[in-house]
């Protein structure tokens, strides 16, 4: 079981999980993440109350966006720029497959087309 | 066959033979025994001679109304001579043709426990040597029914507490829980009273104490469907608040017409955080490091059950090591022609006492301190948790599987806390030190009951963490491809990677602020 809370702002489905990703829970919190996307083409991913990631939940989120560019989306993470995770971030080199932005507002600006970010 | 059940049987049988020489001796063609049910008001065939189909039918009469009901709302002995011309509840007493009755209250210490009746076929009149005979007898039975109801009671008593509260409470490093769940003096039964302690995903940790008003096997039905309800909602993972909320929104939906008062609390070991919403129930005792004690009186909620849709607020409280909590119900401080505040400060002055012996846990302090030398008149629940210094060596045995990672870092992140590691260093640690665990668990893969150990050391210079399995160190895995080695060798200053034919060590260190490199 996780906790995955998920919003939907203009269509675009913000999952929000509040637990760590680790080992025991990523391969089930890919297959609900993937879930998530229902027919839209992103899905935001915001990780600003996820504590840890360990190297499971990683693979996982590389997986993920793979998924996701497989069936035409685009994920897009969030990661505030207090979390330490966005010094893990850069450690496995996430930015060179995935779009990281810190705020979900921020996240939404970079997929609507009306919005100059 | 249970303990409960013997006392009925004995309880059967010795009424039986008590309404028989009551029946012989007074020339009567019946004889029975109602038993006052106080919650449902109403008096329960429970033993009769003569009139034996009135005990199987399960006859109940509400207390004041019928021959019965009035002899136990008046507590006093009633005749009449001819039933044809008065109000019967019972109507097996008419179908038998009773013609006259002589009734009397069963007492004990004055308040009326039980009704015992004679009736006879012939119209007859009753005398004072006819009611005095009935009143020894009466009161012989009332010794007979005291007794068998509280050795119902105590069973009762006992099978609630076996099934209702936690079987045992949860071993987490460096927190001490200690509870106890007190059942009322003599003549009553077993209340709505409940305290509960889960732990949540990430090693968070939740902790519950409530009251459902009223006393009584429905008291006791309703507490255990909304402990269970409580447990669902928080297993699920919503906020306090929302749990609060439904829970609530379920209780007044169940139409039992029973309010409940609780307080729910949620423990972030790591970040020794406390969030806490109430709904009615007394004042929580937070007791900070240096063993001052103070009410949360912040937390203000309705009861539940009441009406729908009511909001609960949370509040964060801070919870660093050496904390202590302290959940009760009602029962703990009040006492008879004493206001609430007098209790409470009470409580506050019994938590704040040293113990004796001086690591008796909280809820052992809190009960030698209140509740010796007092006769309880109402259940009491207790619940402490203290939040203990961890070691400067600590050794931590773990079961190889990943549901022990989340709870790893959460005793990691507080032991290194406590060793003054500041954030960024406690984080790589922490995530480090799991990774390695999450390796040793690999090893296992397939082990049965496989174990591994960690050993967290400090010297003047660094922290170190020591991660032993009996397994193999594998570089890469078929899901993890190997990442979590260099996510390993960059949060941390040293990442020594021992294997040998007993296993793999992985020793991790880093440097404490201030010492040279």
């Amino acid at each position: 079981m996780s906790r995955l809370a998920l919003e939907r702002v203009d269509g675009v489905p913000i999952a929000r999980p509040s637990e760590d990703i680790d080992a025991a829970n990523a391969r089930v919190l890919r297959d609900e993440l993937a879930a998530c996307l229902q027919g839209a083409d992103t899905l935001v991913l915001d990780l600003g109350l996820t504590r840890y990631v360990d190297s499971a939940g990683i693979d996982m989120l590389f997986r993920l966006n793979e998924l996701l560019r497989q069936r035409r989306a685009t994920l897009l993470l969030v990661i505030p720029q207090s979390s330490q995770l966005t010094r893990l971030a850069q450690i496995v080199a996430l930015p060179s497959a995935v779009a990281i932005h810190e705020t979900v507002e921020q996240a939404l600006g970079a997929v609507s087309p009306h919005s100059g970010a | 066959m249970t303990d409960t059940a013997l006392g009925y049987i004995s309880l059967e049988e010795m009424l039986s033979e008590l309404l028989e020489r009551v029946r012989s001796s007074l020339h009567a063609d019946t004889a029975a025994v109602l038993l006052l049910d106080v919650d449902r008001g109403v008096l329960v065939a429970r033993a009769a001679r003569g009139l034996e189909e009135e005990v199987r039918q399960g006859v109940q009469v509400p207390l004041a109304r019928g021959f019965a009901g009035r002899v136990a709302a008046q507590a006093r002995p009633i005749v009449i001579e001819d039933l044809s011309h008065a109000e019967v509840v019972n109507p097996i007493l008419r179908q038998r043709g009773i013609r006259s009755l002589l009734g009397v209250p069963v007492q004990v210490e004055g308040r009326v426990i039980a009704v015992m009746h004679v009736g006879t076929l012939q119209r007859r009149e009753f005398d004072e040597e006819d009611i005095s005979a009935m009143q020894r007898a009466a009161d012989r039975a009332a010794v007979a029914i005291e007794h068998a109801q509280l050795s119902e009671q105590r069973a009762v008593t006992e099978i609630m507490q076996r099934t209702l509260l936690p079987h045992a409470l949860p071993e987490v490093p460096g927190m001490r829980f200690s509870a106890k769940y007190l059942p009322a003096g003599s003549g009553v039964k077993i209340g709505g009273d409940w305290y509960d302690v889960l732990q949540l995903a990430n090693g968070r940790l939740a902790f519950v104490i409530g009251d459902v008003v009223g006393r009584g096997v429905l008291a006791a039905a309703v507490m255990s469907e909304i402990r269970t309800a409580l447990r669902a909602y928080l297993a699920e993972g919503h906020e306090l608040s929302h749990v609060m909320a439904l829970l609530n929104d379920l209780l007044v939906s169940m139409g039992r017409n029973r309010s409940a008062t609780a307080t729910i609390f949620e423990l972030d070991l790591e970040r020794g955080e406390l969030e806490a919403v109430s709904a009615g129930h007394l004042p929580a005792l937070l007791m900070t490091p240096d063993g001052e004690a103070g009410f949360l009186e912040q937390l203000q909620g309705l009861p539940l059950g009441i009406s729908l849709g009511q909001e609960y607020i949370p509040q964060i409280y801070s919870f660093p090591v050496g904390s202590a909590l302290l959940l009760y119900t009602d029962g703990l401080i009040e006492r008879r022609g004493e206001s609430i505040e007098e209790g409470l400060t009470r409580l506050r002055a019994a938590a704040e006492s040293p113990g004796t012996p001086e690591d008796e846990s909280l809820a052992d302090r809190v009960y030698h301190g209140l509740l010796d030398e007092t006769t309880l008149e109402d259940d009491v629940a207790l619940l402490a948790i203290e939040s203990l210094p961890l070691q400067r060596t600590m050794q931590l045995t773990l079961e190889a599987d990943t549901g022990e990672l989340a709870g790893l870092r959460r005793t990691l992140g507080r032991w290194l806390a406590g060793q003054g590691v500041q954030e960024e260093d406690l984080f790589g640690m922490t995530l480090a030190a799991s990774e390695a665990a999450g390796n040793a668990i690999e090893h296992a893969y397939g082990a049965h009951e496989a174990t591994f150990t960690v050993i967290c050391e400090r010297d003047d210079k660094e922290v170190r963490v020591i991660v032993r399995d009996e397994g193999s160190w594998r570089e890469s895995r078929p899901y993890g491809r190997g990442r979590g080695l260099g996510i390993m060798r960059a949060l941390v200053d040293s990442a020594e990677i021992d294997r040998g034919e007993q296993g793999t060590t992985v020793t991790l260190s880093k440097r404490l602020p201030g010492s040279a490199t």
